[in-house]
Order: C-alpha cells, then sequence, then structure tokens
C-alpha cells in the first residue's frame, strides 16, 4: 500500500461540498434533550434551511425556533432584543424546559454576548457560541454537550462507580446510541448519552415532536451527572468535551474511544469496560461478535477485492474506513468535511479535507463511494456504486434505524457493502 | 455593512397582501415565530432551475451546505447540469475579519475556468452583507476578465421572506441580463414564463402544448432557463406568471420599460390549464386561427384526460377532501380536485392574498371552511365534515393519522408531478392509492395490550 497523503483544501470555494454547518449540529444536539426547544438566533433561513434539513433526513417534524433577525435589527440591536422578544413571541404557545440559545455567523460576526443576553432572562437557558463560519456539525454538536456540562450539571460530592456518561459524536445515529447504552447496561451500568437521540429521533410512532424535543436525555438526568464515576467518549470531536467533564468532575473516569465500528475498535471499548467493570460482557453481546466474526469471512471474498471513497463527517468516516479495512478493503480517499484529529490515523490513500468535486478524479479507479445523498448522481455519472450514508439523506426512509455500529451493526455495515458489491457484479454479469 | 438591497421592491401595489398587512410581502416576521425560508433562500430556488447558469454562493455553510440538490428541478440543457450542484465560497474566520473580496474574486475565476457556465449568479448572503464585502466590484471586474455576465444578486437572508428574497433574485438577473440580446428572429406569439421552476419537469405538461398552439417560449426565469434566452426576454410579448404572485412586481417593471404586458396563470387542474392557454392567447391578441389551434389541443387534451380519469370516477365522487396547502394553490389545486369530482370542503388561505381567498371561495362554494390557522382547525374540519382525504404537506401526517383518513402529500419538496392534463392523472392515480391504501386505518390502531385493557375495563 502507498503511504497516505494528507492534504487541506486550498482551494478557494467548496464545489459540491459535504459540509454542514455548526448551528445544524448544535440544532441536532438539542434535538437529544428532552423538552428542550431550540433557538437559533440568526436571520429565518438559517432555522429554515436546518428544519428542512433535519425533516427530510429524519422524516420528522423538527421543533425549531429562530429569533428574526433583519438588516435593521442587524445595525440596531445587540441580540438583547431579538431574544427576548422571540422568547415572549413563543412561550404563550409552547412551554419548553429549557432553551437552547445558539448563534449564527450574523450574530456572532456582530459580536452578540449569549452569555450576557441568557442571564438576562428569567427563564432555563443553555446557551452556545456556534457560528457557522468556524468547525461543522461535529464541532457545533460538541460545543452543546459542553454547554450542558458546564452550564446545567451540578457538582456531586458522592461518586457512583457504575454511574456513566456516554458522549457519542454527532454521527451515531439514534439506533447505535441505543445500541451503545444496552451493551454498557449489559455489564450492570446505568448509562446516560449526552445528547440522546435514541429515544427523541428514532422514528417512533405516537409523540408529536413539531413543539419541542419529545424523548432524549431528561433534564433531571442532566443535571445529576456530576455524580457519574465514567465518561465514556466517542469519535474525535467528543474528546475535549469529556476531558472537560473529567477536569469539573474529578472523580470521574476518562475512557476515550476513538470508533465504536468493527471488530478491532469494539473490542478495544469493550475490552476497557472488562477492565473497569470486572464484569464479562452478556451472552448477547458475546454471540453478535462471533457473528462478526464469521460476516467477516463471508463479507472478505467480496469487500477484500474493493476499493472505496469516503466522504463526510471525519469521525463516521474514519471509523467506516477502519470496518473496511479489516476485511481488506482499499480506501483510495476519504474526504472530511472538515479538519479532525480523526483523519490522522485514518486508514486511506489519500485523506483531504474538502469536497466531492476533489473525488471526482479517482472515482474511475473506485468501485464504490459511501456518502451522502449527493453521491447517487456523481457515482451514477462514473458508473459506481452510491451506498448512501451520512448527513444528509433526503432520499431513502429509515435513515435513523441503520445500525453500523459494535459488534451487531458492524456485521450488518459489512452485509450491506458487501452485498451492494454482488449486486452490481450480477447486473454486470447479466449485461 | 454595505446593504444594496433594492427597497423599491419591497411595496409592491400589485401585490394584494398589501391590502391586508402595512408593509406588504417585505413585511418581516416576528422573531420566535417566524417559520418561512429567508430572501436568499427565495432568490436561489426561484434561479437555480437556470442550469446554464452556475450559482455560486458567497457566504458559510448554512445558506447552501444543506440545500443544494435538495429538489427535483428538472432541465434539457445538455451541459453539465449547475443546477444540481453546489457552489460556495464557505466564507471562514479570515474573511469574517478581513473580507471575503479576495475569495470570492477567485472562486469566480476557479468556476469560470473549470465549470465554463453562460454566466454566474453570485449570491449575497447576511454574513458577506454584514462584513461589507463589494460584490457588485467583485463581480463587474470579473464580468470584464471574463466577458461573461456575473451577476450580482443582492438578497441576504435578513433582508426579508423568501417571496421578497424571489422578487430580489429575479429583478437582478433582469436588470442585469434582459435587453443584452436581439433575437435572431420574432414571432407574434413571444412569451417569458415567470415563476415557473420545473420542479419534477412540471413546465413539460404544458409547454409542449403551448408549442403546438404555435406560442413560443422566448425565456423563462427560470425553469428551464437559459442564459442567452434571458438576455432576449425584452422582446417578449407577454410575460405569463406561473403560480408566484409575489413576483409580478418585477413584471410591472419589465411593462414600463419594455411595455411587455403580463397575466397570471395557473396549469394546476384540467378547468385551469384550459383556461390558462384560453388566456395566454387572448392576451397575445386572439388571432382566429392561434384561437382555433388553442380549442383543438384543449379539446383533445380533456377528452384524453376523461377517459383516463374514467377508472377513477366511482371512486372519486362523493368523496370529500381537506386541503392544506400554500399560496395560490389553494384554489388551483382545490379546482383539481374538483375536476376529478371530489368535493373539497375546506382549503387553508394561511399564506394567501386577498385575491387568492376570492378564488378560493369561488371555486369552493359558500359553504367551504376557508381555513386561516389550518394547523389547529383541521383536525375539527375534518371530523365535522366527515372528510375522506387530507391533502397537505408531510407534518399534517398525524391529523390523517388520528382521524384514519387519507393521507396525500402536496409540498414543495415533492416527487410526484400533479401539473396540467397528465399531472390531474397522476393526482387522481395517487388519490386514489391513498383511498385504498388500509395503512391511515391500521397504523394508529390501538396495541394489543391496549385492547384487553379496554376489554377488561368494559367487563368489570
Amino acid at each position: 500500500m502507498t503511504a497516505t497523503t494528507r492534504k487541506m483544501g486550498r482551494k478557494p470555494l467548496q464545489v459540491n461540498p459535504v459540509k454542514m454547518s455548526q448551528p445544524m449540529g448544535a440544532t441536532l444536539a438539542f434535538m437529544g434533550v428532552n423538552g428542550c426547544l431550540p433557538l437559533m438566533h440568526g436571520a429565518i433561513g438559517c432555522a429554515s434551511f436546518t428544519k428542512v434539513f433535519m425533516t427530510r433526513h429524519f422524516c420528522e417534524p423538527i421543533a425549531i425556533r429562530n429569533t428574526a433577525v433583519t438588516e435593521i435589527a442587524t445595525i440596531l440591536d445587540g441580540g438583547d432584543r431579538s431574544v427576548g422578544e422571540a422568547i415572549k413571541n413563543f412561550l404563550p404557545r409552547v412551554t419548553p424546559e429549557v432553551i437552547g440559545l445558539f448563534s449564527t455567523g450574523l450574530t456572532d460576526a456582530r459580536g452578540d454576548d449569549l452569555k450576557g443576553i441568557a442571564s438576562h432572562i428569567d427563564f432555563p437557558i443553555v446557551w452556545a457560541d456556534t457560528p457557522d463560519y468556524i468547525g461543522g456539525m461535529e464541532s457545533g454538536w460538541a460545543k452543546v454537550a459542553t454547554a450542558f456540562i458546564e452550564q446545567m450539571v451540578q457538582p456531586s460530592a458522592k461518586s457512583e462507580v457504575r454511574k456513566v456518561l456516554l458522549l457519542p459524536h454527532v454521527s451515531v445515529q439514534p439506533l447505535e446510541v441505543e445500541g451503545l447504552k444496552d451493551m454498557l447496561a449489559d455489564f450492570g451500568l446505568e448509562v446516560h448519552a449526552l445528547p440522546d437521540l435514541s429515544t427523541s429521533l428514532d422514528g417512533h410512532f405516537g409523540e408529536n415532536q413539531a413543539a419541542m424535543c419529545q424523548g432524549g436525555i431528561h433534564l433531571d438526568d442532566i443535571r445529576a451527572l456530576g455524580s457519574c464515576g465514567m465518561v465514556i467518549s466517542i469519535g474525535a470531536s467528543m474528546k475535549e468535551v469529556g476531558e472537560r467533564f473529567a477536569v469539573l468532575h474529578p472523580h470521574a473516569k476518562h475512557l476515550h474511544v476513538a470508533g465504536i465500528m468493527g471488530l478491532q475498535a469494539t473490542d478495544a471499548l469493550v475490552e476497557q469496560v472488562v477492565h473497569l467493570t470486572g464484569a464479562a460482557p452478556d451472552a448477547r453481546t458475546k454471540r453478535w461478535r462471533q457473528r462478526l466474526q464469521d460476516v467477516m469471512i463471508d463479507a472478505h471474498f467480496t469487500i477484500g477485492k474493493a476499493r472505496f471513497i469516503l466522504a463526510g463527517e471525519p469521525d463516521r468516516i474514519a471509523d467506516m474506513a477502519q470496518a473496511l479495512t479489516e476485511v481488506g478493503g482499499t480506501v483510495l480517499a476519504a474526504v472530511g468535511s472538515t479538519s479532525s484529529a480523526s483523519l490522522q490515523h485514518l486508514p486511506a490513500q489519500q485523506v483531504m479535507v474538502g469536497d466531492l468535486e476533489d473525488i471526482e478524479d479517482l472515482l474511475p479507479d473506485a468501485d464504490a463511494l459511501i456518502c451522502n445523498l449527493h453521491g447517487h448522481r456523481i457515482a451514477q455519472v462514473h458508473g459506481k456504486i452510491h451506498i448512501p450514508r451520512g448527513y444528509p439523506l433526503y432520499e431513502q426512509i429509515g435513515v435513523q434505524m441503520k445500525l453500523d455500529t459494535l459488534y451487531q451493526g458492524g456485521a450488518m455495515f459489512l452485509i450491506d457493502v458487501a452485498n451492494a458489491l454482488i449486486e452490481e457484479r450480477m447486473r454486470k454479469h447479466l449485461q | 455593512m454595505s446593504l444594496k438591497i433594492n427597497n423599491a421592491l419591497r411595496i409592491d401595489d400589485t401585490c394584494t397582501h398589501v391590502r391586508t398587512r402595512k408593509a406588504g410581502c417585505g413585511k418581516p416576521e416576528a422573531p420566535g415565530l417566524a417559520t418561512g425560508g429567508c430572501s436568499f433562500e427565495g432568490a436561489y430556488f426561484s434561479l437555480a432551475p437556470c442550469s446554464d447558469a452556475l450559482h455560486l454562493v458567497h457566504g458559510p455553510m448554512t445558506c447552501v451546505g444543506a440545500s443544494w440538490e435538495s429538489r427535483h428541478t428538472e432541465t434539457s440543457w445538455e451541459g453539465r447540469d449547475h443546477t444540481q450542484m453546489g457552489f460556495t465560497t464557505d466564507i471562514g474566520e479570515l474573511q469574517v475579519v478581513y473580507g471575503g473580496e479576495k475569495k470570492l474574486a477567485k472562486a469566480i475565476d476557479y468556476a469560470v475556468e473549470n465549470y465554463r457556465p453562460q454566466a454566474v449568479f453570485v449570491y449575497e448572503t447576511c454574513v458577506t452583507a454584514l462584513i461589507g464585502d463589494d460584490i457588485d466590484a467583485v463581480c463587474a471586474a470579473a464580468e470584464e476578465r471574463w466577458g461573461l455576465p456575473i451577476v450580482p444578486i443582492h438578497a441576504p437572508g435578513f433582508a426579508g421572506s423568501k417571496n421578497f428574497g424571489g422578487r430580489l433574485g429575479l429583478e437582478a438577473v433582469v436588470s442585469h441580463l434582459a435587453g443584452t440580446k436581439e433575437p435572431e428572429f420574432l414571432t407574434p406569439h413571444d412569451i417569458n414564463l415567470i415563476g415557473e421552476y420545473n420542479i419534477t419537469g412540471e413546465m413539460w405538461q404544458y409547454v409542449p402544448l403551448l408549442e403546438e398552439i404555435g406560442i413560443r417560449i422566448l425565456s423563462s426565469f427560470s425553469g428551464d432557463g437559459r442564459v442567452d434566452k434571458m438576455r432576449q426576454a425584452h422582446r417578449a410579448k407577454l410575460n405569463v406568471v406561473v403560480c408566484a404572485k409575489s413576483v409580478e412586481a418585477v413584471c410591472k417593471l419589465m411593462q414600463k420599460r419594455w411595455g411587455i404586458p403580463y397575466i397570471s396563470a395557473s396549469f394546476y387542474g384540467m378547468r385551469d390549464a384550459s383556461a390558462s392557454i384560453r388566456q395566454i392567447c387572448q392576451s397575445l391578441g386572439g388571432a382566429p386561427d392561434l384561437v382555433a389551434r388553442a380549442e383543438a389541443v384543449i379539446a383533445r387534451e380533456e377528452a384524453r384526460v376523461q377517459v383516463a380519469l374514467a377508472p377513477y370516477r366511482s371512486l372519486m365522487t362523493g368523496r370529500k377532501a381537506v386541503l392544506n396547502t400554500g399560496g395560490n394553490k389553494a384554489w388551483s389545486l382545490a379546482a383539481a380536485l374538483q375536476d376529478l369530482g371530489l368535493e373539497v370542503v375546506a382549503t387553508s388561505v394561511r399564506k394567501s392574498g386577498e385575491d387568492d381567498k376570492e378564488k378560493a371561495r369561488m371555486y369552493l362554494g359558500p359553504d367551504a371552511v376557508l381555513m386561516e390557522k389550518p394547523e389547529a382547525e383541521q383536525l375539527g374540519v375534518i371530523s365535522r365534515t366527515n372528510a375522506d382525504i387530507l391533502l397537505a404537506g408531510g407534518r399534517s401526517l398525524y391529523a390523517a393519522l388520528k382521524k384514519r383518513i387519507a393521507f396525500v402529500d402536496v409540498n414543495q419538496e415533492k416527487t410526484e408531478n400533479y401539473c396540467a392534463y397528465d399531472g390531474l392523472i397522476n393526482l387522481a392515480r395517487d388519490i386514489a392509492s391513498s383511498l385504498g391504501n388500509p395503512v391511515f386505518r391500521l397504523a394508529g390502531r390501538p396495541a394489543p395490550w391496549e385492547r384487553a385493557l379496554l376489554h377488561m375495563e368494559a367487563t368489570q
């Protein structure tokens, strides 16, 4: 294998971007907190674009309000007025337990002081600075998780060894969060995920998500997180969040794992948990490991000969690259939406921060492109397979039910990829 | 901060919103209650369907990151389809501090060099307006450098509503392009289409019929549009505004400048499609041969539709529909439903202007409910009227499931084409499959343990 080349985008623009903005990641994080109403501080479009994005991706109504900043307000107001007015206007119609206030490029560039604004308003608010000219979805999500930790978690004198704060990164899908919680619970741990999409955006019938977030971690549980004896952060984007928690609550042991896809990554997580709890995994986890082992053997016949290009959020593409290379797959290129520590050890021939234009020259040499909905058209032009993963996916249904992580999801992921390759081979054979 | 928003377009006395709202369509929505899209969104989605132009968004990633390639907009352009591509300067902290003009100039150069579009439309956004980038100067210099139209679009999100942005965008393109090239030849029946975006190929349901009648589409703003044709738009004999009242202000400007009259048309449903074709012919002078050809086409199409709809008639007749959609679809889609034999017992007029409301009343009759607050009203209306089907945007699905009636999604991200004669057949097919689908009865049924409990309570 040739040495990996790593580069940052040097272009003056993005062509066919895969990057999503920081306020979008923040919105999604607020959707993992029960009773939370995200209030985006910016012009109306920022919230409208974000709402459409989330609604179409998850096939669920999404609650979000905005401060509708106009050009006049931009000149005259420092944010106090529009935020105050927004809250005054919506409170008679909806009463959230907490308001998630976050900025956009417009209000951040103007220098609005969200902390000050929040302190002048007599209502529970958690705030985060999330301008869209910095970072991306991963950092927006991480900033909101940090905001809850810094602004809401109460210090606790006692430490509960078996109580765990789980910090999933933004690309860990609802059922994958559930899988993590379940597996850790089987070790006898009490697990709280922050944010927790597994009970809010898991696409269940019955509750109306349109007014505010229903499901997700409860505020009382967030306040009481201070007694956690352990914090587990998943993915490079959440490492600092875990570190921050451990600094604020020194009795908590911080366990960081880079990824949760494939055999080695899952083994590493399980090994550490076994070590910390002194318990063995339950029969179900052990059985799924055996199933994954079997799938790896079955899948290597196709994936082992296949060449992939990945694009998307760094923590997820790094994870996918690990899972694919474990069965001999070759990752020709991986394109991250933003720069990240995850990209530093990603096993691919080329790793870059860029867009889908950057991989078009490489596509003729690849078999499959794994990325969001935009990969479909581009892959089709080059006669390649598109395997839909990442944000956003507008045409598929059941996106939130996808399970690609841990032993079980790892098996499902390899099956999906191998079958896509097999189908393509059969199609070509018939031609 | 440089604000180049064309405020003259804010007040539009042709817009009937004026009568009910103090400042017309340009009036901003209230903080905390605003739900609509912004001016940038309006400008982008109303111009991006022109696929031989390249659409470069000068701003941060929220503006276009999740919204490019998000609509099923069709084009017959044989070159690379720029409509379905995303281009943005993705400005960072560096630009916010030092300005984004250099990056924009380089981005334009890169885009032109690599993609050779017929023009570049450069969209200003809130942040680049706030930091004071002189987009006009950058575009003018690039235009000089490349000998290609580089059109600045000043419709930053904070200027106002999506409708207002659509107007700003159209005006920018008309002012920049129209009148810069003469057509090779003229016909007495040259028209411009305005506000038609060709989502799911809707315009192709009626444009071939217009052409068959002898009407030429000189240019389209912007569905299946071409930059070269937009430059010739000033020679049209008539502007036909399709489903977009908010852009009539721009038609007025064109009328003033080039003497082009305009009419408003709708192609939803058979009656409206036929009426619109007749209206276009009359507005073009109503020459007997033109009218005769139109009548022949209309007769043929209506007969064809009647045959295609026959199998659905018994299923539709007497069924009651509640419609919850926006703008002029409040009545135009209602008319289409009536064409199918459904009784439309209620329609939403939340986003409609005064004359849309009048038309809705005219089509629906005195007993129908015009819902001002459809989200709050529709459940009650469904109960009171015993409606059989709800046609609305996706978020109303639960209302239908709750009432266990059929549902059809009619929003702007829709993947089905309900326009003109063939569209009516598609609509009939979709309504029929909804009416016959057991899912609306079954999905919300009580769980077995709930039923067991009910049974136990009843027998106690």
